[in-house]
């Protein structure tokens, strides 16, 4: 099915509801419908099997218009089908919560929540979980109309204070790791109920190095933005860069150059392999295996060395400006590419073979964490993770943009769903980015770098997603056509891929857990764009005694 | 003039003094070669003085929930432990210092004392990290000790004495790794698992449990804890050399055969992966000690037809 039979799809699926139908580009469908239908809707759509939901974005259209908006993506290939729902300002906006039907939602649903101050009914819990613990009642960061002065902290409230728990029964107690604590060098923050060695309850909680990036964004020029997005992330820059700019580009009706697409597809391939091998040898260190670890960042550094040679910078690139890049590959760089590829494929190769038959290793992966397709799907989780359990979640495939449409890329999956099967998928994904790097290089586009963008981009919305390491990266960026943007939300992929961690850690062994967390490849500076905590069982909570029991019956199994 | 030299014996040299440094060398050795097996520089010789130095320059914060006469009592008794069961192996090609029939027996529990120790130390802090890493410990040690007590008694069963230093006569004849392989290897990777190494170092897998049972030790106490450990690495070694790789009877002969020993240790320390603890105890279990049970056997066929 393409794109437009799968739009007309949804518009029929969704005709009982549907008030209002828009279609601001041809990949897209805005279906505005009112907060009382949004479960049956909802419903209607995950019965049908019409894509995932990715993000739900929360818009507040300013006291004058005395509204807000929160809208629904799910995405299905390259089609994009938005729910609107508006509520007024003034009042709660009470939305109900979807969370029943589609479980990653309440993490979307919370962040609404704290952020926008939309109320959602249904979702039980309803404890201050998104902002720290000190910030006032009643003040939503993201509403037009917030002033700084009003997040002053609340005196007697302790910040990022979690009720202690300490010793909860006869053997059994909660282990604490992070944010402070060597096996995580990012600040988040578990609490492993452990009985003995098995895991009975899991918790987390993140937001320790909150910056607020999105809100920043609403003071700053859409080309000072593009810095301010390069830094979500310290390891997936270029894909944030790129995102944002894609989103921009779209915005402006600018179409980029295919040289400087090629180029973005080059760096983004670097990227990849360079975030792959970091995790290669973080997730050995979790395993207790330094070797690996050692070796594996070794090799790393040949396409840091790569990236500088290229970009001028190691860490985040800066290769993309509005309207195309600013680095140019000549002869030397194509040649300097091309080597560094061929060693750096013969060391993935070498790689795959040791996850794939180190015996000891095979001993700390094989069958441990394992998510059927089917876990998957409700987890609602993307790209590696996903495809290890055989779910195809790769908008490279899927929704092809830029120069993937040119030289596309193939989904590399797995049906085991185990850590092992994460460790194969991500190696492979290398294999393929290298062949794929190799024929941009060989087949670069001759053309300008880079067009003119204009200091003020039309009012509209746009959507751009793209394909992180870590998987699916949704920006939605609104603009009011001015100089400054009235709205950029992202949603990172970590933030879809915790439940698997989560889910998983309860009646394991403790020593699997950091192995489970690294399995993931969680990315915590990206999550930490917004303040995000996250509970155990947020399959709507979960009390202790059924989290217990849910391991129990676990590990009987 | 015997207690003189005596108490030189014990206190400096070969024991006492010479083996903390000579089990500081070692561990720079074992660092230094595992470092150049995973691609990395490694430290200079002196890091593990400096690091001891450092250590007993530091304040030693002791726990308000940990009761202090162990706290501090512990480390001593874990080094001492140590200490006195070099007395009774053949160090640095020395003929020992103290022996009687049985010793062997003696000096294998003299060496688990650093492990009940630190046991111990990881429940007394009642921090939670220690606590597992106690546990682990303990677990661990019960998994080990028995097939590491039976692969040290083939060669004790072939020598017909269970004292060190005859052993150790006996085997310079005899080359029991040659006649005795797998209880050769069943004794040298139950060394590895009573220093912690890797794969057996879940009991301080930093990536869950920071550094498990000593995660609250601090300045001289952390020290002497890490002294012990050299020594120990000293004194398993040289109980190997003496008793597989043909005895050892001179300085030269006990660095060579020690460091080559060593040298598979850190081998097998970078190659292999950290094994779960259920996974070590039943790999202990289910292969060591029928292994080492396997070769008594043998032992006393054999000695039984002759």
């Amino acid at each position: 099915m393409n794109t437009e039979q799968l739009l007309q799809q949804a518009e029929t699926l969704l005709v009982a509801w549907n008030k209002e139908s828009l279609r601001p580009d041809p990949t897209r469908l805005d279906a505005v419908i009112t907060a009382d239908d949004l479960r049956a809707a909802t419903q209607a759509i995950h019965d049908a099997n019409w894509g995932y939901l990715s993000a739900i974005t929360g818009l507040d259209l300013g006291p004058e218009a005395g509204q807000m908006e929160a809208l629904y993506h799910f995405c299905n290939g390259s089609a994009i089908l938005t729910l609107r729902v508006r509520q007024s300002r003034e009042a709660k906006a009470v939305v109900p919560s979807i969370a029943e039907i589609i479980p990653p939602a309440s993490f979307f649903e919370r962040e609404l929540q704290e952020m926008l101050g939309f109320t959602i009914s249904g979702l039980n819990n309803n404890n201050r979980l998104f902002l720290p613990d000190d910030w006032p009642e009643e003040v939503y960061p993201m509403r037009t109309d917030f002033k700084t002065a009003q997040a002053a902290p609340v005196p007697g409230r302790l910040a990022d204070e979690l009720p202690e728990e300490g010793v909860v029964g006869g053997n059994t107690f909660v282990v604490p790791i992070g944010p402070q604590h060597p096996a995580l060098k990012e600040p988040g923050h578990f609490e492993f109920t452990v009985d003995g060695e098995i895991v009975t309850g899991a918790r987390m909680r993140l937001g320790y190095a909150h910056r607020g990036i999105e809100k920043a964004a609403e003071s700053r020029n859409w080309s000072q933005n593009l810095y301010l997005f390069e830094r979500v992330c310290g390891i997936c820059s270029h894909t944030h860069a790129l995102a944002y700019s894609m989103g921009v580009e779209k915005l402006a009706q600018v179409e980029v150059p295919p040289r400087a697409q090629a180029i973005r597809e080059l760096v983004a391939g670097l990227e990849r392999v360079h975030s792959h091998l970091l995790w290669l040898g973080v997730a050995a260190h979790e395993a207790g295996f330094d070797t690996l670890f050692m070796y594996s960042w070794r090799d790393r550094e040949t396409v840091m060395s790569l990236l500088e040679q290229i970009t001028g910078n190691r860490v985040n690139y800066s290769a993309n400006v509005l309207g195309g890049v600013k680095c140019e590959i000549g002869p030397e760089q194509a040649k300097a590419v091309k080597e560094g590829l061929n060693y750096l494929e013969s060391r993935i190769r070498h790689y795959l073979e040791v996850v794939t038959t180190d015996v000891m290793f095979l001993n700390r992966t094989r069958g441990i964490g394992t998510i059927s397709f089917d876990e998957a799907v409700k987890f609602g989780l993307l790209g590696p993770t996903a495809r290890a359990s055989g779910l195809v979640r790769d908008v490279r495939v899927e929704a092809p943009y830029g120069a993937y449409l040119r030289f596309p890329v193939s989904a590399v999956t797995e049906t085991n769903g185990d850590l092992e099967a994460r460790f194969v998928v991500r190696l492979k994904e290398l294999l393929v980015s290298c062949f794929t790097m190799r024929t941009v290089v060989d087949n670069l586009p001759e053309g300008p770098l880079s067009v003119r963008v204009p200091r003020k981009i039309p009012a509209g919305e746009a959507i751009s997603r793209l394909e992180a390491p870590r998987g699916e990266l949704f920006y939605y960026l609104k603009s009011n056509g001015g100089e400054n943007p009235a709205r950029i939300h992202v949603r990172t992929p970590s933030l879809c891929n915790w439940v698997s961690v989560l889910e998983k850690a309860v009646g394991r062994q403790l020593a699997d857990v950091p192995m489970l967390i690294a399995g993931m490849d969680p990315c915590f500076s990206c999550n930490d764009r917004m303040v995000t905590v996250a509970r155990s069982g947020d399959r709507q909570n979960w009390s202790w005694e059924q989290l217990r029991q849910h391991g129990i019956e676990y590990y009987s199994r | 003039m015997n207690t003189i030299s005596a108490l030189f014996s014990i206190l400096i040299f070969p024991a006492g003094l010479a083996l903390i440094l000579v089990g500081m060398l070692y561990e720079w050795v074992d660092r230094k070669l595992v470092a150049r097996l995973q691609n990395r520089i490694g430290p200079r010789w002196f890091q593990p003085f400096a690091d001891m130095l450092k250590l007993f320059a530091k304040e030693q914060i002791s726990p308000g929930s940990a009761n202090p006469l162990l706290f501090f009592g512990l480390p001593i008794m874990a080094l001492s432990g140590a200490l006195t069961a070099a007395l009774y192996v053949p160090l640095m090609g020395r003929p020992v210092v103290h022996s009687f029939p049985g010793d062997l027996v003696v000096t294998i529990y003299l060496l688990s004392l650093l492990t009940m120790s630190m046991g111990v130390a990881g429940w007394n802090t009642s921090s939670r990290f220690s606590l597992i890493g106690a546990t682990r410990g303990l677990t661990q040690m019960f998994a080990y000790e028995a097939p590491f007590l039976l692969a040290l008694l083939g060669p004790a069963l072939a020598a017909g004495s269970w004292q060190i230093s005859e052993i150790n006569a006996y085997s310079a004849n005899h080359w029991m790794i040659l006649t005795q392989p797998v209880g050769f290897v069943v004794a040298l990777i139950g060394l590895m698992g009573k220093l912690e190494l890797p794969p057996f170092d879940a009991p301080e897998a930093e990536t869950e449990i920071v550094a498990g049972a000593l995660t609250d030790y601090s300045g001289r106490g952390l020290a002497i804890f890490n002294m012990g450990k050299s020594v120990e690495l000293v004194v398993g070694l040289t109980l190997m050399a003496s008793f597989y790789l043909g005895g050892v009877d001179g300085i030269l002969v006990f660095l060579i055969k020690t460091v080559a020993l060593l040298l598979v240790m850190a081998v097998f320390q970078s190659l292999l992966t950290r094994l779960r603890i259920d996974q070590t105890v039943g790999i202990w279990w289910r292969f060591g000690a029928i292994m080492g049970l396997a070769q008594i056997l043998i032992m006393i066929l054999w000695r039984g037809w002759l």
